[in-house]
This record gives structure tokens, C-alpha cells and sequence, in this order.
């Protein structure tokens, strides 16, 4: 035995790592019956009552331990679960969207195959980006400008989900005003400084639709012998070469007459819902004006049992 | 005699360790999973005695527990015999060399050990068993079990100290203070 610490130490550990490297290898080289494996095998057995008389013991606490864990784990579970189901429910809302979208497009095509605007006509669907901040003036921005095509004047109609022949939503919304690159302005026909030739559907009674501050369309300049009544469409009668003859407005709602005017004033409650006013189409090729509107009268039945938005 | 009775008593109460942490190990520590991981009783123990009884007493007491925990765990055996073994001699000989400044640094040394004597279990398992994802174990196994096991190196040496089975920290010794 080496007298030097030092020595003696490094001969106790390299002596112990030549045992373990011995126990390894004999371990590795002995059959499942062999001593090492033998001696497992009993202190296995040994230690099993204790595991068991522990594990008896513990079992409470470890049951603790566990209803904690589960608690935590089912906080965040929980969490989990909330952000997933605020994810499903923007996805959700983002597929209703489309499908919205699609339906409205579709319907776009619709309107056309149907003969509900001249079939001539070519429209850039655009949607609606921007709207007048007061009532005073009624307008709203577009996402399509001069380079879609999109020049001042033309005429802009609505572009919602046709139902079931009903007219609602698919009439006219004004004309562009204004216009960008990649936007414009389009003035609705309910701004009160709007002006449009149109008749009443089937009577011939023609007039002006004019916006109102409140919000809504007035028939002015329609002669009181004319026998307007209530639910008649009014269509624009394409005199003054902006709006072409045969899209729809809207309904006569009231009739109006005073003794002191020579003309009758009709309510027209419009087809299209400007409060929510997403998608529209700008007419952006030639079409017909004026000549009267008797090719439309065939397309647009009197009593369609149109309604209104 | 009288210097032999100390040193007979030392022993014993190392071998009484030993049987402690069997016990300890199987019965608690086992059974009790933080961040899905247990601590490792033996090991922490070799560091403890390796910290205060030096590179010899450590490098056997290594020996020991590493010989008893393969047995118990069932592992290789001789395997954890040697890498608890050469833990107990690198806790020891750093002691003696550095000393120790503070006796936090027992929690952090403890974790060092523990990483690196599972960074070699693992080695070896990779080497003689079937490919295991060594990284990914690092992860989710090595990094938390290290860190389990520093934290509780800090109680179980207060508590042996206590106990009067390691030496209690003198004014040049290792104090948690």
C-alpha cells in the first residue's frame, strides 16, 4: 500500500474503475441466470415490501400530488382550450365572410344572367372601403379606380344576394364622382344633391328621384293625373346619359299631393340597404339610355312582390 | 481504538445513508415527479459526502451508492457504479482544491454533477440500446432532473447536517447563511 496520499488515492479510484468496468462487463457477458443478475433479482424481492408498505403510505399524499397536478393541468387545458376555441370562432367568422362573399358574387352573375341589368352591360364588382362621415353628404369610397377602368359618371348598382326574384338590394346606388387610381367616390342617390330621371314602372309616370337629408329617396316632377300608387317599382328612365334606362330604384312607398303643386311628391323606399352597403358593381361599358323602358318592363315584373331592404 | 471508533461510527452512519436513500428513493422520491422528471437521491448524497468527507471518502461512498442503486434500479450493473464513483472523486478533488466560497454553490455544483453523470448514462444507453433521441432527452429530461436535484441538495444537507451525519459548516466551511 503507497504511503503517499496522493498515490494511494489515484490507486483507490483507478482500482474501483477497473471494478465497475469489471462488474460492466461481467454484467453484459452473464447469462440472465448469472451472480449480478441473481443479486437484482434478490434485492428486487427484498425491496418490494417496502415499495409496497410505502407506497401505501404515500398513496394518500400521491393522490394529493396528483389532484394537484391535475387541477394545474386542467387550468391549462382550460386555457388552452379558450385560446383554440377564440382561434375556431375567428376562423369561423372568417369562413362566413367568404361564404357571404361568394353568395354575393354569385349573385352578381345572376343579375346578369337574368336580365335584371342590360345584358350588354360589363361591371366591375368593387367593395365598398369608406363612407361619408355625416348624413349631410352620402357617398362612399370604392377599392376600384381609373386603372379597373373606372371613370366619372358611371353608374353604380347594388350587389347583393338576389332572393327569390325579389329585388331587394339589386338597385341602383348612385354614380362615381370621384375617381383614383385605385379607388373612388361614388355618390348614392340618397345624398340630398342627387338627381335622377326615372319612371314609374307600367304608368310611364316619369320624374326625378332626388336624396333627401334624411336619408331617403323623393320622387318630385311626377304629373297628378298620373295614377301612381303604392308598391309600383320606379326605375330610372335613362334621359340625361348617365344612369341607363331600366335599373331599379326602389318602391313607391306614400304618394303624396298638395293642392298647391302641380306635381305629385311619391316616397320611394330604395331596393338597396345603404346602411350596409359592402359590395357594389360600376357599370363600366356603354349601355342604352333613354328610348323608354319598355325592354325593362318586360324583365321587371309590376307585381313581383318586390320588396324592399 | 478510540481514533478507530470515529472513523467505525463514520462508516456506519454513511451505511445507514445508503440504506436511507433506498429507502428515501424508492419509497418518495420516486413517486414524486416535478416537470415529469425525479430526483436522484444517490446522487445528490455522493455530492453531499464528496463536498464534506473529500475525493476518497466520496469516490467510495460513489462506489457504494452507485452499486447499490444498480441493483435497486435494476440498471447495468457496474454502470452506475462508475459514473457515481468518478462523481464522488470530482466533487471531492474540486473541494479540496477550491474550497468552497459559499454553500449555495453545493446546489449548483450538484447540478453540474447531475447533468454530466446523466449526459454519460445517456451516452451509454444510446450506445448499447436502441437510438434514443439524446437531445431531445437533454431537454426533457437531463436539464429538469438537474436542476430537481441542486434544489434539493440545499435541504438534504441541511437536514444531514443536522443529523450529525455530515460534518456541520464551520466558519471556514461551506454555510447557506
Amino acid at each position: 500500500m503507497p504511503r503517499n496520499p496522493v498515490v494511494r488515492r489515484r490507486a483507490l479510484f483507478t482500482t474501483l474503475v477497473v471494478v465497475s468496468l469489471l462488474l460492466l462487463t461481467v454484467f453484459f457477458r452473464e447469462p440472465a441466470t448469472g451472480v449480478l443478475h441473481t443479486v437484482q433479482q434478490g434485492g428486487l424481492g427484498a425491496l418490494s415490501p417496502l415499495q409496497s408498505l410505502a407506497s401505501r403510505a404515500v398513496q394518500p399524499f400521491e393522490d394529493g400530488w396528483r389532484w394537484i397536478g391535475q387541477a394545474l393541468e386542467a387550468n391549462d387545458n382550460n386555457q388552452e382550450m379558450r385560446v383554440q376555441l377564440e382561434e375556431l370562432r375567428g376562423q369561423l367568422v372568417a369562413l362566413q365572410e367568404a361564404s357571404q362573399e361568394n353568395e354575393r358574387l354569385k349573385g352578381l352573375l345572376d343579375m346578369r344572367q337574368a336580365g335584371i341589368f342590360p345584358q350588354d352591360a360589363a361591371f366591375v364588382v368593387a367593395r365598398v372601403i369608406g363612407k361619408s362621415p355625416t348624413k349631410w353628404q352620402q357617398w362612399v369610397q370604392i377599392d376600384k379606380g381609373s386603372a379597373e377602368g373606372i371613370v366619372l359618371n358611371q353608374p353604380v348598382v347594388g350587389a347583393t344576394i338576389p332572393v327569390a326574384g325579389s329585388l331587394s338590394g339589386k338597385g341602383l346606388v348612385g354614380k362615381v364622382i370621384a375617381v383614383a387610381a385605385h379607388a373612388s367616390q361614388v355618390q348614392l342617390v340618397i345624398d340630398p344633391g342627387s338627381s335622377v330621371a326615372a319612371v314609374v314602372q307600367g304608368i310611364r309616370a316619369g320624374g326625378f328621384v332626388e336624396g333627401t337629408v334624411a336619408g331617403g329617396l323623393l320622387m318630385d316632377y311626377v304629373e297628378r293625373d298620373k295614377p301612381v300608387e303604392e308598391k309600383l317599382v320606379v326605375v330610372t328612365s335613362g334621359f340625361g346619359q348617365i344612369f341607363p334606362k331600366g335599373i331599379p330604384i326602389g318602391l313607391v312607398q306614400t304618394v303624396g299631393e298638395v293642392d298647391v303643386n302641380i306635381y305629385k311628391q311619391i316616397e320611394v323606399r330604395p331596393f338597396v340597404d345603404f346602411s350596409s352597403l359592402e359590395e357594389v358593381m360600376v357599370l363600366t361599358s356603354p349601355v342604352q339610355f333613354g328610348a323608354g323602358v319598355e325592354a325593362m318592363d318586360s324583365v321587371i315584373p309590376r307585381d313581383t312582390g318586390a320588396t324592399a331592404p | 481504538m478510540t481514533a478507530l471508533a470515529p472513523r467505525l461510527l463514520s462508516i456506519f452512519k454513511l451505511g445507514l445513508l445508503i440504506v436511507a436513500a433506498v429507502a428515501i428513493q424508492t419509497a418518495l422520491i420516486s413517486r414524486l415527479r416535478i416537470l415529469g422528471v425525479t430526483a436522484d437521491v444517490f446522487l445528490i448524497l455522493v455530492v453531499l459526502v464528496g463536498v464534506s468527507r473529500g475525493a476518497v471518502t466520496g469516490m467510495v461512498f460513489g462506489f457504494v451508492a452507485g452499486l447499490t442503486a444498480d441493483i435497486v434500479f435494476l440498471d447495468p450493473v457496474g454502470l452506475r457504479t462508475l459514473v457515481y464513483l468518478a462523481a464522488g472523486f470530482a466533487v471531492g478533488r474540486y473541494v479540496e482544491e477550491f474550497g468552497l466560497a459559499s454553500a449555495w454553490v453545493i446546489v449548483l455544483v450538484t447540478a453540474v454533477v447531475s447533468l454530466a453523470s446523466q449526459t454519460i448514462y445517456g451516452l451509454f444507453q444510446f450506445a448499447t440500446g436502441p437510438e434514443g433521441a439524446l437531445f431531445a432527452m437533454m431537454r426533457s429530461q437531463m436539464l429538469p432532473a438537474a436542476v430537481f436535484d441542486g434544489l434539493l441538495a440545499a435541504p438534504l444537507y441541511l437536514g444531514l447536517v443536522r443529523l450529525r451525519v455530515l460534518p456541520p459548516p464551520g466558519a471556514s466551511e461551506p454555510s447557506f447563511r
